[in-house]
């Protein structure tokens, strides 16, 4: 009995001795925070894989293709950012990170991206846009609303009711456009007073949306899975009419991730390939920016300053993610790894 | 009395050589013209092999496979299915926390390559091809075992990694029993248990009742937010009941019964700790009946049994206003043949007939189909040396393959040593599931079956010195599975499954187990121990770094240890389980560190007349340790469970 009793504790003893590690660990990351940010950073936002909670921050310098994993992880001494960094979003100084299924947004120091707060109460919010200083809208997935954050007090002041899951939304003048994935509806919503007083209707799954330099809203519709051929629509917001509407040959095409550049003349987005198309252009271009040779491309960003695109390919969603930063004629310039599913990019201003 | 018992073993479907060994002992004392002495070559006698009723009920297909046979202390002492196979083998189960899913990884391949049979009814769902280990209480059953590897070749198509088996032996010739166990646990745990049988002209009644529930409101440090908080686990309460009732009537050489297997449980679905609310609920409902006719005639011996399963998964959550429910019916037909040609040969044949249909929202209709198999082959016993070979044929709706193999043998080194050697090989092929097949978006109805190609070999040991018993097996294994089946997204937007993936899982798998009885004192060793190295070796993307990398949550190393010690009336019990590092990103950037969790409990018998009065105690995770056995779900620290029982 007592020979038993001493192997037991032999046992016991023997595992105890190892350092405490609780939860997911890095093999090989460098986990130094960042000093300090620059105009000359590029944010990666990659979204971790659903329910895994392994969202995270990568921060490529372009000048020197320096790259930074884990940017959040590291200056805030967390063991993660949350579970699925949907979007991002820089308010001055300020950063809001946007982490869809923690039901959270991470504002950081844009130089350090050391924590300000952590803006809670959302359900399942996808993207933010700054209305002015103090107020910024968020809409859900889920929640039927959008809401209203204050961003003096870092809270939610309130929410416009929608019906449904509404998407990326853009601003002009006093009127916020909100893509509504749910009736395929694009919502329309003065921002002074926070009512929802139209929408215009357009194709199955408006998935995102942009402003040109006309002041001309851009709406692209992924058409669904199937359901109907996808489409990009013109759209005059002044009066709320449709102006063209170009649609796509084949119905099980899925485009989406329509990103203007920085003089907003050209639009980009991913159809398996990346492909560009001038504002005045009078049809879908045929021929893409950038082949996909092999790869399946996930997230785009356009860089403002120059036109540089850069594209994710997620791989197995379970991995890395892998990044390629094209010249704005589409000549490979550099690739880099990311974070687990590099979703959408940030070019720091 | 033993015969009836070693009768209705016998005519488990896969009991093949044992089943052999046994029935000629049956013959024998039918007074068959039989000479049995030869397949003795231990020279133990009958009266010693009686002794060891269990470990021959135990023993249901050839020893030179791998198995893992639970004793009934293990049984009793888990909670459910799940807790069973962690703690007391090792296989790696996946276990998203109290409450939560617990799925299963058997030498390092998929949830829905692992088959779990019921009294030989494969219970796997027919849309994912898995099973939650977390909805079956140990009363349900009072055998189970694991087969690894080529031994699950035997027993169905499709266990790729191996099955596990669930059985509910009869014995028509014990007394009439009647048990109830109360138990309260920490975190609003209750649990109630009541289980009689009662026998009467040869009629067998048994029932089995369970009754669970639990807060599951422990607290953890939340190491996900700033600070590391204590919290408290949301949205984890849970309760299941369910009820089993068998009737069975004793034939002479045989039986006819059927059993009726009811369970419905209803949980909420815990949060990963990186979110603070959550909504999720998950319903399990399920019906399973079976009837059995069992039967020895001359040299054959037969098994006929037809279950029916239902199942019904309701899904919901209440932020997202999602609300799903799907429907799956199974109709599993079996029949199991032996046929003793003489002491050295034994045909097998084994015909399966199964119809599955679903209806989901998944689907764009209801969907089903039929498959079959017919398994033939023959155990060979020549002195020191015994061989099987079968093949499997298997027709599912219109296609046939007629190649599934298995061939195997072990050879005894010593005459008088119980040492053996012992290899195994076979190909065994898993079938797409119906959401491989058609949920949509994404469905692919080109599949191809999953094919795996496996060989092992080993040793085992037993010896008995005095009051002394030693056991010791090793085996070595190398399983290559192609066409593995993986949901990837598409250009599409959607997922879809291909049969991209190639895996090489190479292991190895120890059991050491070891009682000792000094008079009214018995002490139990028992151990496991398991090395895995499983590896993506096939990939359409260049950039795809996990190439020769360990498959996700295959942990390389596996152990556990039990000691049970029993003393007159007290028992002490005492599991220690090691899960090693498992990586959780397909590039092996990320893994879960190792944990190490104890268990202890004390329980006291105290004769009360007739009645058999059991007060226990149980201590989970004693030393408190802070883990995750999956990323980001919190686990319980130390918690505690008093029972106290009733048996007549």
């Amino acid at each position: 009995m007592k020979k038993h009793f001493l192997y037991i504790l032999c046992l016991i003893l023997l595992f105890r001795c190892k350092k405490e590690e609780i939860g997911p660990q890095c093999l090989n990351c460098d986990e130094t925070p960042i000093s300090n940010t620059s105009s000359t950073d590029v944010l990666i936002i990659n979204e971790g894989t659903f329910g895994w909670s392994n969202a995270s921050i990568a921060l490529y310098n372009k000048s020197n293709n320096n790259v930074n994993q884990n940017v959040f992880k590291n200056a805030n001494n967390v063991t993660s950012l949350g579970d699925v960094a949907q979007s991002f979003l820089q308010i001055n100084d300020k950063g809001y990170i946007v982490v869809n299924n923690s039901n959270k947004i991470e504002v950081v120091k844009m130089n350090d991206f050391k924590s300000v707060t952590t803006i809670t109460g959302f359900n399942s919010p996808r993207y933010m846009l700054k209305i002015n200083n103090s107020k910024a809208y968020v809409t859900d997935l889920y929640s039927n609303s959008v809401q209203i954050v204050n961003l003096n007090s870092n809270t939610i002041s309130g929410n416009i009711a929608v019906q449904g899951w509404t998407e990326q939304l853009v601003l002009h003048n006093d009127t916020a456009y909100v893509c509504d994935m749910t009736n395929n509806n694009i919502l329309i919503i003065n921002t002074l007073t926070d009512v929802l007083v139209d929408s215009i209707k357009v194709g199955i799954s408006p998935n995102s949306l942009v402003l040109d330099k006309n002041n001309q809203l851009w709406v692209l519709c992924s058409g669904g899975f199937n359901k109907e051929n996808a489409r990009l629509i013109q759209i005059n917001p002044s009066n709320r009419d449709i102006i063209q509407t170009f649609t796509f040959s084949n119905i099980n095409h899925s485009p989406g991730s329509l990103i203007i550049n920085g003089s907003k003349d050209n639009l980009y987005f991913i159809n398996n390939s990346i492909y560009q198309m001038s504002i005045t252009g009078n049809s879908l271009p045929s021929t893409p920016i950038v082949t996909n040779s092999g790869n399946l491309f996930y997230g785009l960003g356009i860089d403002p300053t120059n036109n540089d695109i850069y594209v994710a390919d997620a791989i197995d969603y379970v991995q890395n993610g892998v990044v390629f930063r094209y010249s704005a004629s589409g000549s490979l310039i550099h690739q880099f790894t990311a974070g687990i599913i590099p979703g959408s990019f940030w070019f720091i201003e | 009395m033993f015969k009836a018992k070693l009768l209705l073993v016998c005519f488990n479907l896969t009991s093949f050589q044992l089943c052999a060994y046994v029935v000629k002992k049956i013959l024998l004392t039918l007074l068959f013209v039989f000479s049995f002495t030869n397949t003795f070559s231990n020279n133990e006698t009958l009266d010693t092999i009686a002794g060891k009723t269990f470990e021959l009920i135990d023993q249901k297909i050839p020893q030179q496979y791998k198995k893992t046979a639970f004793d009934s202390i293990s049984i009793v002492e888990s909670q459910n299915l799940s807790e069973l196979i962690q703690q007391h083998s090792s296989v790696f189960i996946k276990d998203y926390g109290p409450s939560s899913l617990s799925s299963i990884s058997f030498r390092g391949t998929g949830a829905s390559h692992t088959q779990v049979q019921w009294n030989g009814v494969l219970l796997n769902s027919p849309m994912n091809g898995q099973i939650d280990f977390s909805l079956y209480p140990t009363i349900f059953f009072n055998q189970a075992e694991l087969h690894h590897g080529a031994a699950s070749l035997l027993d169905r198509n499709g266990a790729l990694g191996g099955s596990v088996l669930l059985k509910n032996s009869q014995n028509f010739e014990s007394k009439n029993t009647a048990f109830i166990k109360q138990s309260v646990g920490s975190f609003g745990a209750y649990k109630t248990e009541l289980s009689t049988s009662f026998i009467q002209n040869k009629w067998l009644f048994e029932t089995q009742l369970f009754y669970y529930t639990a807060k599951n409101d422990f607290e953890f440090k939340n190491i996900s937010k700033k600070g590391t908080p204590i919290e408290q686990q949301k949205n984890a309460e849970m309760s299941q009941y369910g009820i089993q009732q068998g009737i069975y009537r004793q034939l002479k050489n045989g039986s006819f019964g059927g059993r009726i297997w009811l369970f419905d449980s209803d949980r909420n679905l815990a949060p990963t700790i990186t979110k603070d609310s959550a909504n999720e609920n998950q319903k399990d409902q399920s019906f399973r009946a079976l009837l059995e006719y069992k039967q020895l005639r001359n040299k054959l011996s037969f098994t006929v049994t037809s279950g029916l399963i239902k199942d019904v998964l309701i899904y919901e959550d209440m932020s997202a206003k999602i609300y799903s429910k799907s429907n799956s019916y199974l109709v599993d037909n079996l029949i199991n043949t032996t046929y003793y040609i003489n002491n050295k040969i034994n045909i097998i044949n084994n015909l399966n007939i199964r119809f599955e249909t679903a209806e989901s929202g998944g689907y764009s209709t209801i969907k089903e189909r039929t498959q079959g198999s017919w398994m033939t082959g023959a155990t060979f016993h020549f002195g020191r040396v015994q061989l099987n070979v079968f093949n499997r044929f298997i027709a599912l709706n219109d296609v046939f393959n007629p190649l599934a193999p298995s061939v195997g043998g072990k050879i005894q080194l010593l005459k008088k040593e119980q040492l053996y050697l012992k290899a195994n090989a076979g190909i065994n092929y898993h079938y797409p599931t119906l959401n491989d097949l058609y949920w949509n978006p994404g469905g692919n109805n080109s599949l191809e079956p999953e094919k795996a190609q496996m060989i092992e070999a080993g040793f085992s040991f037993t010896k008995n010195i005095g009051t002394t018993e030693l056991s010791l097996d090793a085996v070595g294994f190398y399983n290559y599975v192609s066409n593995w089946i993986i949901w990837l997204p598409t250009e599409f937007n959607y997922w879809s499954p291909t049969n991209l993936k190639e895996v090489e899982n190479k292991g190895f798998e120890a059991t050491f187990g070891l009682k000792t009885t000094f008079g009214k004192l018995t002490v139990k060793h028992n151990a496991n121990y398991a090395y895995t190295a499983s590896t993506n070796i096939k990939t359409n993307n260049e950039l795809d770094n996990s190439i020769d990398k360990q498959l996700i949550y295959v942990p390389f190393h596996k152990l556990n240890y039990t000691l049970s010690i029993g003393y007159k009336k007290t028992s002490l019990y005492y599991n220690y389980s090691y899960t090693g590092l498992r990586f959780i990103s397909t590039d092996n950037n990320w893994y879960l560190p190792a944990n190490f969790i104890h268990n202890a409990s004390i329980s006291q018998q105290i004769k009360l007349k007739k009645i058999m009065l059991t007060a226990s105690f149980k201590a989970n995770n004693l030393l408190n340790q802070d883990y995750q056995a999956m990323a980001y779900r919190a686990m319980p620290g130390r918690h505690f469970l008093f029972s106290i029982s009733l048996g007549l």
